[in-house]
């Protein structure tokens, strides 16, 4: 089972529950006194910092160091699940469910464009990334973190800014921002985006095997009659799992691999593509 | 994913790369994105200039994904990169 379901669901899905949308406006505290940081605009300031973990397990790698480089990758999942800000791939559909959820949201600059491309968003026209919650209504005492502003939108803006983001080709993540409250959604692509480059390039397969990103509820299957081999999903795939099959001419998916985003099913012109839940598949119920 | 495969040193001469933000031709060129870049503070109402000298630093991170295909050398416009093969 997905363990943010299992701990923040209440019996159904963690991003369909509202009280996950319901985060107050200040910082929280754990019990043993540490701040943990709000959602949307308390962030930690460190980059620096955050980053070192993937730094250290470059060393690991060159050094040949198994051993150590499963126990840094341990404690970079460690750290995030402390933290509370794993996210979770979520399809299109899901999506827009969730934008009905929460209250207020407000479109912004993407911070992981922001430090690997030196992207700069400036409007929003270009912003990728979106903060949830009442969080984001502090967003001006961080102008560094929210370069270029915060525009909020309504629920409709919200979901038409969403499928603009699917047409495009970025996968649809959710991010939490101090468990069990849901911060962010955001637009990712590889290799851009830290929390898609970080499982896909350092491993995913499995409950909590990955680095602060779980695989969504659902899986892509081709129907086999229905693809015409035109090869547009293809292009959409930022996980590998989708290949052009040259034998049969036909798209093919490798489900182990796939993350559910479902942008080769919307991406699919003939409808030849759909997602099935990924508890369906007897193989795949422990694969996130 | 270990590989006990010695990957290449990249060194960056902060005195030279003072505007990395700004610039930005490397970590757009870089085929396998292994440049980061960010601001020296994220501060409580304080917004960074790009334009102004050492607000940003540019680092070099994946180096296990760095071919050396050298092209980040090639459009740096102050020459700060450097790229040894081990």
């Amino acid at each position: 089972m997905c363990y943010l379901c299992e701990e923040y669901g209440a019996g159904g899905l963690w991003y369909l529950n509202p009280e996950n949308y319901a985060r107050n406006m200040y910082t929280l505290r754990l019990p043993d006194g540490a701040p943990k940081s709000a959602a949307g605009a308390e962030t930690s300031g460190d980059i620096a910092e955050r980053a070192k973990g993937i730094v250290d397990l470059v060393v690991a790698m060159e050094q040949g160091d198994r051993d150590g480089y499963e126990t840094i990758k341990g404690q970079m999942n460690e750290n995030r699940r402390q933290r509370g800000t794993e996210g979770q791939v979520v399809s299109l559909e899901d999506g827009d469910k969730i934008l009905e959820l929460c209250s207020p949201v407000g479109l912004m600059a993407c911070v992981c464009r922001k430090g690997a491309r030196a992207i700069d968003e400036r409007n929003e026209l270009e912003y990728t990334c979106m903060g949830m919650g009442v969080g984001m209504l502090k967003w001006e005492r961080w102008p560094e973190r929210y370069k270029g502003g915060v525009t909020f939108v309504s629920i409709e803006e919200a979901k038409e800014w969403n499928h603009r983001m699917d047409k495009r080709g970025f996968v649809h993540l959710l991010m939490l921002a101090g468990a069990p409250y849901i911060g962010g959604f955001c637009q990712c692509d590889y290799p851009d985006c830290s929390a898609i480059r970080r499982v896909v390039d350092f491993g995913s397969v499995g409950s909590f095997g990955g680095i602060g990103t779980l695989k969504g509820h659902q899986v892509a299957q081709v129907d086999y009659d229905g693809c015409n081999g035109c090869g547009i999903c293809a292009q959409r795939c930022q996980f590998g799992a989708l290949k052009f099959e040259v034998t049969s001419g036909k798209a093919n998916i490798d489900q182990f691999v796939c993350y559910g985003c479902g942008l080769c099913h919307t991406g699919c012109p003939r409808g030849a593509i759909k997602l099935l839940d990924r508890t369906s598949l007897p193989a795949l119920v422990e694969v996130w | 994913m270990v590989s006990a495969r010695k990957f290449p040193k990249i060194t960056i001469d902060q005195e030279r790369c003072t505007v990395p933000f700004l610039c930005k031709k490397c970590l757009q060129i870089c085929p396998t994105a292994i440049f980061s870049v960010h601001g020296v503070k994220e501060e409580r109402l304080k917004e960074l200039d790009p334009r102004i000298d050492g607000s940003y630093v540019l680092s070099a991170q994946r180096l296990d994904k760095c071919t050396v295909c050298n092209r980040c050398l090639d459009v740096c416009p102050v020459d700060a990169i450097k790229i040894q093969v081990p």
